[in-house]
């Protein structure tokens, strides 16, 4: 379904939504930094920088309880957190690089384990995406078969257009019922032609051969030189909108507390480390072999896709350069 | 606003110099490695590079993107650096602090070291964006503050004289700022900040002088301090730090720089280091010292916070 809504009446089905209860999760300014989180009102929604974490926080959040428990005596209770309890969201405002990889993420969160915490959430909320009419040199969406204007993720996706509004496009039964119970504030396609995408300048990878090259380089002298520098932190991962993984620990007392999941990464030396002391990735450069191993090959291997959409989030917060495009790139070389 | 290009003309070279004097050493022999800085793909960046071959040392820069405090690479934190015998480093003013301190801390030996110092006008704030002029607005705070654009006491230093700016120091104002708030006051605003951490430990991973190899906030047997990202465990990891840095820090702000979360990491640490100097009249600098104030006791000491 193809429709158009004009500035205003967006600004409008915002504050309409929050008013009926909804949760309105956008882009807007967090203490000066720009990060998706709880609209307010519309007119704090910030549409015009990318927030510095992705939209994955809104299914899988930063940090979450999932149990907690409590002991009195010998009375031990525990208590579950219930993912019925979740809100009905609407994310809006989404960049197609963190879209896609929302559905990259269902099937981890599907595989074997069925993480509720995760899929809940999902089932609850209509994404709102939106295309990039700017991009910097540290977007390659492209480079990884996406595109400014790809709707992969996306229930409805908006297009600005010349002389103000949204081209709109329905792609899901959520995106159509988004549309439907607000019939009023669409309008029939105006056929303005669509604003100047943004245009990524690198090239695209041929991943086909980036993997092919992974298969059988898991030694490699290269991984030194390109990993030497990196410091081991989880910048990289924890602003990625496609990295997942996770800890869980108990906090608390022995009267009270809660088990919590929260983000991790492969980064971290503490992230391989045994109970027995013994450490299979003991240096940095086995570490960072691990993030472009499971993003261009594991998991390929297992799912069929890449791991990383191109948003360029960990090209500009690594604080030491690591520039994964360009390592990228050095491997499709080879 | 302070959009008045700030003269880096001397980068280019400085840049020439510094393979010169890399291409010198690692032909002598007399080093193993030179820890450095290197242009990489976009416009305008650079990363920190580690070179063994004199052939590579026209892969060697120095420019306004080169902000990085080269110091953590020779930390034992960082195991994947080559160690034997000596190794160069190419050190800004500012990070020669750190290099002196870590020699205090018996982490590095001056005999070790070959310090390839560098004449600096400045450096960006933010690397998100490399290809920005270096200006008043986008040079990094600490450079406003520098008092060291020529650095002191190393091997050698490439002849050029950089032209600075006089720029209004941004971390005193800030800090004074903050002590004209009521503790009350004060806390909402750190409340605030920290609640925004997501432990990624940026922070700790590029910090010269957290080299511990395990981190007290890392521990989970038993746990020490909440390891999650919530207020409790964020306020705890943000005092341990500034409490084990007091002293210590070299003001580098390279913690501060990386944060992604914009958190203003260096008033704390610089806090620290005014307290420092008020109470034990220490000062973190070019000196090598075997012991900073918190790690030994002198029965002249401040006493009157023993209740
Ligand atoms: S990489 Fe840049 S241009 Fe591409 S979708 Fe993401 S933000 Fe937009
Ligand atoms: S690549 Fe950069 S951001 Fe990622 S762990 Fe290494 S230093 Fe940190
Ligand atoms: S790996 Fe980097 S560029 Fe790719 S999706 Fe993750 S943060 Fe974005
Ligand atoms: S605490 Fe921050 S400013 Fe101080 S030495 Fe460490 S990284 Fe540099
Ligand atoms: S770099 Fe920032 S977000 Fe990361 S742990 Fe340090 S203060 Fe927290």
């Amino acid at each position: 379904m193809q429709k158009f809504i004009s500035q205003q009446n967006l600004g409008r089905l915002l504050d309409k939504l929050i008013a009926d209860g909804k949760r309105v999760i956008a882009p807007r300014m967090d203490a000066g930094t720009p990060l998706y989180g709880p609209l307010a009102d519309a007119a704090g929604i910030v549409l015009d920088q990318l927030p510095r974490r992705s939209a994955k926080e809104t299914f899988f959040p930063v940090c979450e309880d999932i149990m907690s428990y409590g002991k009195e005596g010998q009375q031990v209770t525990l208590r579950d957190v219930s993912p019925a309890s979740f809100p009905e969201t609407i994310l809006v405002g989404v960049r197609p690089c963190d879209a896609a990889a929302i559905p990259v993420l269902d099937a981890v969160f599907s595989w074997d384990y069925q993480d509720e915490f995760f899929l809940e959430r999902r089932r609850r909320t209509t994404i709102v995406g939106l295309a990039c009419t700017q991009a910097d040199d540290a977007c390659f969406c492209t480079a990884v078969g996406l595109s400014p204007a790809a709707p992969k993720g996306s229930d409805l996706f908006l297009t600005p257009v010349e002389g103000g509004g949204y081209a709109c496009e329905t792609f899901t039964g959520k995106g159509e019922a988004l549309v439907n119970n607000h019939g009023e504030l669409f309008a029939e396609p105006n056929g303005a032609p669509a604003l100047p995408l943004a245009e990524p300048q690198t090239e695209k990878f041929d991943l086909k051969k980036v993997k092919a090259w992974l298969d059988d380089h898991f030694e490699d002298p290269a991984w030194d030189s390109i990993a030497v520098r990196c410091i081991g932190c989880g910048a990289c991962a924890f602003l990625c909108p496609a990295c997942h993984c996770f800890d869980i620990v108990d906090e608390g007392t022995e009267k009270a507390g809660k088990r919590r999941k929260s983000w991790d990464a492969c980064g971290f030396w503490k992230f391989t480390h045994h109970a027995s002391g013994h450490n299979p990735r003991d240096l940095q450069p086995k570490r960072y072999r691990n993030r472009i191993m499971h993003k261009f090959k594991y998991y390929d291997d297992k799912f069929g896709q890449t791991l990383c959409t191109g948003c360029g989030r960990c090209i500009r917060f690594c604080p030491v350069g690591i520039d994964i495009a360009a390592i990228v790139d050095e491997i499709s070389k080879k | 606003m302070n959009d008045n290009p700030i003269d880096t003309t001397i980068y280019a070279a400085v840049t020439e110099a510094i393979q010169d004097e890399a291409r010198r050493i690692l032909s002598e022999g007399s080093v193993s490695a030179v820890v450095g800085y290197a242009a990489a793909r976009r416009k305008g960046s650079a990363q920190p590079v580690v070179i063994t071959q004199a052939d590579d040392a026209g892969k060697l820069i120095f420019s306004a993107a080169c902000v990085n405090n080269l110091a953590v690479y020779l930390t034992k934190a960082k195991k994947e650096i080559p160690k034997a015998g000596k190794i160069g480093i190419v050190v800004k003013g500012c990070d020669l602090k750190a290099l002196v301190g870590l020699m205090g801390e018996s982490q590095l030996k001056r005999e070790e070291l070959y310090l390839i110092g560098v004449p600096c006008a400045g450096v960006l704030a933010s690397t998100a964006q490399p290809a920005r002029e270096l200006t008043g607005d986008t040079i990094a705070p600490k450079c406003r503050e520098c008092d060291n654009h020529l650095p002191q006491g190393c091997d050698f230093v490439p002849d050029q004289r950089p032209v600075t700016l006089e720029l209004a120091g941004k971390y005193s104002a800030e800090i004074a700022r903050l002590e004209a708030m009521t503790p009350a006051e004060r806390w909402a605003y750190w409340k605030e900040q920290f609640k925004k951490c997501i432990k990624c430990y940026a922070c700790r991973q590029v910090c010269p002088f957290c080299f511990c190899e395990q981190c007290l906030c890392d521990r989970n047997k038993p746990q020490m301090v909440e390891t999650t990202p919530r207020p409790a465990g964020n306020t705890a990891w943000h005092i341990v730090r500034a409490m084990h840095l007091a002293g210590r820090c070299a003001g580098c702000a390279e913690c501060e720089r990386v944060c992604p979360m914009d958190i203003p990491l260096n008033l704390l640490n610089r806090k620290m280091a005014k307290e420092l100097k008020e109470l034990y009249d220490y000062e973190a600098g070019f000196e090598v010292r075997e012991k900073g104030p918190l790690a030994m006791y002198d029965e002249k000491d401040d006493q009157s916070f023993i209740k």
